[in-house]
């Protein structure tokens, strides 16, 4: 009976291993939101306190950072879509504790998270877009 | 046991604050009735304020219609149609009402707020107040277009109706916050850091400022009157309180610039045109012609300035200047004499 069930524990443990790479991949959108708002914050103080006369340039390279920010958002929601395999599967919550859904739900999460990261990116270029002075 | 107990007891106490609620519902709009009035937000006199009191009533209205929604969607599904929700609609109302909603409005939100913060902080058309919080008065520079020198004076802020000034804002040894409700948002003082706002009175009258940032034992005594004038008013009175001090037109009035030397008053306060330079306390040298004593704490009648030299530290505990109860009532009197005159 053991010898049976070894195998398929050892892939689980495998299947498994391999899934936490997917788990860090879910926070690359975070990243992303977060890299561009300490970017908004910084450029903007920094060039505040040191170069107001550079304003204007840094708005645009802010709104340039957020087009990138939100391509790479957009890249890495599309990969978790994939991942999700919502429009195959139609399968909502992932409820089975099996390698696939595991692997679902993770791309279902990175989903969510890329979207609410392209939220705050918008949010976070709103003040770039509607201030234009240092004041 | 001990869990019952408690389980009860928070029962107990949310069923009164239950009780309470239908309560408020009568009390708010009298209380609303009373935020007329010279120190409100609701009732704005200047441009700034004018942006913030709509700001605010966008806000209310906007929280009013969410909360009947959400409510009347609980009310809903739990009185009226109490049968399950197709799982297409209960996945889309999340959807909708849990994420794209929200983001819409708060986005929108966002936007105006954003939109509206430029005007907040636009530069001023000549006049530069500096005004440093100290405890617990107000130190107020008037700096014209081009001026090399300010006009100094204290606890009372005047400005040309229909313009914008600069404010620009400091504080001696602790933390203040000046607030003009009527006039514009609030700034917090800080010990040697500059900050800015731009006030538009834009009529003339008469509101109360107060400072809004706990400050010690006086706080609440720390306020002051605010005048705007129609502008060339201004500029006279500007002039005005550039010159020095008039010497007392009156006997009890000299007699009471001589108490004023003899006291050493002048270690403390300024009176221009005289040997009175201190810069501990207010500037004096027009202070017969502002509008309340003690920085918005007693009115400017010859009594007031008498109870005021007197009780000082009853009035304002723990202010820095001392009560001058020994001195004896006639002395008191032309003290008082002296400095209602100096207008």
């Amino acid at each position: 009976m053991t010898g049976e069930h070894q195998p398929r524990a050892d892939e689980e443990r495998r299947e498994f291993r391999e899934e936490a790479e997917s788990l860090w991949r879910i926070t690359l959108a975070p990243v992303t939101w977060v890299a561009h708002f300490v970017a908004s914050y910084g450029v903007a103080a920094v060039t505040c306190a040191k170069a107001p006369g550079l304003l204007g340039a840094a708005r645009i390279g802010l709104m340039l950072a957020t087009l990138l920010a939100l391509a790479v958002i957009a890249w890495l929601g599309w990969r978790a879509w994939r991942q999700w395999d919502y429009r195959n599967t139609g399968d909502y919550t992932n409820a089975l504790g099996q390698a696939e859904d595991r692997h679902q739900f993770l791309g279902h999460a990175a989903v969510l998270l890329a979207l609410i990261s392209a939220i705050g990116v918008v949010y976070g270029t709103l003040p770039v877009l509607l201030l234009d002075t240092c004041r | 046991m001990k869990r019952t107990a408690n389980g009860h007891h928070t029962a107990r106490s949310s069923g009164r604050a239950g009780r309470v609620g239908p309560g408020m519902v009568l009390i708010v709009p009298t209380l609303l009735a009373g935020c007329d009035g010279r120190q409100s937000v609701l009732s704005p006199g200047g441009a700034d304020a004018r942006v913030l009191g709509d700001l605010f009533w966008v806000m209310l209205v906007g929280a009013v219609i969410l909360w009947l929604l959400v409510n009347g969607l609980f009310f809903y599904v739990t009185r009226i149609n109490r049968a399950a929700l197709s799982r297409r609609f209960a996945n889309g109302l999340i959807v909708v009402g849990g994420v794209v909603f929200p983001t819409v409005v708060l986005g929108a939100l966002l936007t105006y707020g954003l939109s509206i913060m430029p005007d907040q902080r636009a530069p001023g058309e000549g006049l530069t107040l500096r005004v440093t919080g100290e405890q617990w008065w107000w130190r107020v520079e008037y700096w014209p277009d081009g001026a090399d020198a300010p006009i100094v004076a204290a606890n009372e802020i005047r400005l040309p109706a229909g313009q914008r000034s600069e404010v620009v804002l400091n504080a001696g040894r602790v933390i203040h916050s000046f607030w003009i409700p009527a006039l514009g948002g609030k700034m917090d003082m800080f010990p040697g850091r500059e900050t800015r706002m731009s006030l538009k009175p834009e009529a003339p009258g008469t509101w109360r400022g107060q400072c809004a940032e706990f400050c010690g034992a006086s706080h609440a005594l720390m306020a002051f009157e605010v005048v705007a004038m129609p502008p060339d008013d201004f500029t006279a009175w500007l002039d005005a309180q550039a010159a020095s001090a008039a010497p007392p037109a009156t006997e009890a009035g000299a007699r009471g610039a001589r108490i004023f030397a003899r006291e050493g008053c002048g270690a403390c306060h300024a009176v221009r045109g005289t040997d009175a330079r201190g810069a501990v306390g207010p500037d004096l040298t027009h202070v017969g012609g502002r509008l309340s004593l003690g920085a918005g704490t007693l009115g400017t009648t010859l009594e007031d300035f008498q109870t005021w030299i007197a009780h000082t530290g009853e009035i304002k505990p723990e202010v820095e200047m001392p009560s001058y109860d020994y001195l004896a009532d006639a002395d008191l009197a032309d003290l008082a004499a002296y400095l209602k005159g100096l207008e």
